[in-house]
């Protein structure tokens, strides 16, 4: 008689065995609190409200991506789901954020809400591109699947000097991520940038989403392709292979900002990237462009007071009482005239 | 005795003489009896119109088969049956039943009743005939020229009304095509597709998040980068490093979180979300790089005297009711038991 596999060989009907260091990664995603800092981690659900045109639904599914891996992406929403329904479902599952599209007047609106009771903040999209666009507009798209794996890195900028409701804002967007630690975090790890700059002539904020990669500076095009594609070179029109070496070749036009964004590592992170070597950030754009604009923000979950803009009611009826009595006086003033 | 065995093999040497005639003509008389039979049967069994339809169908196919079997194109053969041409040709007309091939068929069958009268013809030239009449009444169709009508050649005599039901739902799908199109219109409204990918906004975009990038990987590498002049693989100083690091991280968890007030400098380009107030890091006691921090609003109500790591926080994971836990009701303890319950669920 067998005995039957005890431990962790015992799934009950799971599947194959997962071993046990992606097992304790799948639980680290799926963790409420931060290891670390002991905060809460943020996640996310992005969903929509009323009908869609089949662009924004796109849009929708595009800003699912950027906010991986702490997002429902296969988030199902039904007709007859309320606002309610998913502040219910976004307590037990440590949900904090909600992103909600909407298209109110065939304009697009996008909202920043914190649940359950945390202030909207409501944006009138005016610009947008999707994902697909931009990866058809540029010449070599890149877009590895791995760079989902870690949530992006958030950096704002422009918001400076402004007063209220700017400044929850900016603290809204901080805590959108998790939270980076510089003694402990992989650089590895750090692979999307999410930028959020606010534009203080149009006063709309641009939001875009880009993907980070390290190149090595001061190594020739050639020996960089050699060892990223390792493959064999064609030597044929050559007599020795220094030749193809110390060839001079033309440098590209953005290495001049190179030197500008050159960082030395402090560890390996590739073949290429070694640690103590200067390497140079190059960001490539991935996911939607938007162009957005404040319209409003309340101070509950999509309800409360309005925060901005400044509510403007009663300021108008002074001014009708103030004007009633002008008039009264003027009609006054006019018999005693007569 | 010899006799018996010479009659039985004479009837079927009588027989052989025509081996080939033997075979069919039994056939044909056994197959067009029983043929004739079913036919009967069934014509007995249907209408009349199927009656009238079978008989001459059957004396047409035995003319066939008699024409396959005599077909000499040089022969002038008296026609046996007379009164059968009529019927065929009754059938032929039948079938073409267009308006416009009447006139030409009964040219053609007056024609071939002239000639009837005539001259005996074979029954093959007959059918030359007839094929020459469909030729001519084809080639009179082809040959018409059609108006230029959109709706094509309608035979039917309601032109009119075709025409207007068809001019009706074009009618119908313009305001349609039309509400489509507006429809469409709305809802690709604020999508923007990115003719050129790189022109000066976006390139100065590009910059500004790079420098944010270039600035926390500076400040990991200076947090991370391991001391130049002690080598890491020497066990003495591998020792000594370790040292080092275990004292700075447990100074950093005993100290309280930072309060960097310089957070609100107006510098135009890109501020990082540090987090260097609430975790241990190598950083000394002011965060050197990153005085353009914006720090969080709430960090500046905490107690400045807890430690900085969370656990070793007095309020780790209680909510502030619960610090006189001992002096509260049971329910206040129930809720401490759930708190740690809902933070260790792993459902997504």
């Amino acid at each position: 008689m067998r005995q039957p596999r005890s431990g962790p060989g015992k799934r009950r009907g799971r599947g194959p065995r997962i071993p046990a260091t992606t097992l304790r990664k799948q639980q680290a995603v799926l963790a409420n609190v931060d290891q670390i800092t002991g905060a809460k981690i943020p996640k996310s659900f992005v969903f929509s409200r009323g009908k869609l045109p089949s662009t924004l639904r796109h849009l929708q599914q595009d800003l699912r991506k950027v906010m991986l891996p702490y997002t429902a992406l296969n988030l199902k929403e039904k007709k007859r789901n309320n606002l309610k329904d998913f502040v219910n479902v976004a307590g037990p599952l440590g949900v904090t954020h909600f992103l909600i599209l909407s298209n109110p007047k065939s304009l697009p609106h996008l909202r920043f809400s914190k649940s359950p009771q945390g202030p909207t903040f409501t944006f009138q999209i005016e610009e947008y591109a999707l994902a697909a666009d931009i990866a058809n507009s540029q010449k070599r798209p890149r877009c590895p699947p791995g760079i989902f794996k870690n949530s992006p890195l958030v950096v704002l900028s422009g918001f400076s000097g402004l007063g209220n409701p700017f400044e929850s804002l900016v603290e809204y967007f901080q805590h959108m991520v998790p939270a980076v630690d510089p003694s402990t975090v992989k650089l590895a790890a750090c692979q999307r940038i999410l930028l959020l700059k606010y534009d203080k002539e149009k006063e709309v904020i641009d939001f875009r989403h880009y993907s980070i990669k390290l190149q090595p500076v001061g190594v020739s095009r050639r020996i960089r392709k050699l060892m990223q594609n390792n493959q064999v070179p064609d030597l044929r029109d050559l007599k020795d292979v220094s030749d193809y070496v110390t060839k001079a070749g033309y440098g590209s036009e953005s290495e001049a900002d190179d030197e500008a964004a050159t960082v030395s590592l402090p560890s390996d992170i590739d073949k290429l990237n070694q640690a103590s070597r200067k390497s140079a950030v190059r960001l490539q754009e991935i996911g939607p462009r938007m162009t957005m604009r404040l319209v409003k923000v309340e101070s509950g979950l999509c309800s409360g007071d309005v925060l901005y803009p400044w509510p403007v009611a009663k300021k108008s009826v002074g001014k009708k009482g103030k004007g009633t009595e002008e008039e009264i006086e003027g009609q006054e003033e006019t018999e005693d005239e007569l | 005795m010899a006799a018996a065995p010479q009659a039985v093999s004479a009837p079927p040497s009588a027989a052989t003489p025509n081996p080939s005639k033997r075979k069919t003509r039994p056939k044909g008389k056994g197959s067009k009896n029983k043929a004739k039979k079913k036919k009967l049967a069934r014509s007995e069994q249907d209408d009349s119109v199927r009656r009238q339809r079978n008989k001459p169908s059957a004396k047409f196919l035995k003319l066939l088969r008699k024409r396959a079997r005599d077909y000499n194109s040089d022969d002038d053969e008296e026609e046996e049956e007379q009164e059968h041409p009529p019927s065929p040709r009754r059938r032929r007309r039948d079938d073409d039943g267009e308006d416009d091939d009447d006139e030409a068929l009964s040219h053609s069958d007056q024609e071939e009743d002239e000639e009837e009268e005539g001259v005996s013809t074979s029954a093959v030239t007959r059918f030359e005939q007839g094929c020459r009449a469909f030729r001519v009444a084809f080639l009179k169709i082809m040959n018409k020229k059609l108006p230029d009508d959109p709706l094509g050649p309608i035979l039917s005599a309601h032109k009119k009304l075709v025409a207007a039901k068809l001019a009706e739902e074009a009618e119908e799908r313009k305001p349609k095509g039309e509400a489509r199109k507006e429809k469409r219109v709305a809802a690709e409204k604020g999508h923007v597709i990115p003719k050129d990918h790189l022109d000066s906004k976006e390139k100065e975009l590009i910059k500004v998040a790079t420098k944010g990038v270039v600035r926390l990987f500076n400040a990991v590498s200076k947090a991370q980068k391991p001391r130049k002049d002690l080598n890491p693989s020497r066990t003495k100083d591998a020792k000594v490093l370790a040292k080092e690091r275990k004292n700075t991280f447990l100074a950093e968890l005993e100290m309280p979180s930072h309060q960097d007030k310089k957070s609100q400098a107006p510098s135009n380009f890109s501020k990082m979300p540090c987090r260097t107030n609430h975790m241990p890091s190598l950083f000394l006691s002011k965060c050197h790089n990153c005085r353009t921090c914006i720090h969080p609003l709430e960090r500046t109500g905490k107690d400045e005297h807890e430690p900085a790591w969370a656990p070793l926080r007095d309020t780790y994971m209680l909510g502030s009711k619960l610090k006189d836990w001992d002096k509260m009701k049971d329910s206040a303890a129930e809720m401490q038991a759930e708190v740690p319950l809902g933070d260790s669920s792993d459902e997504e």
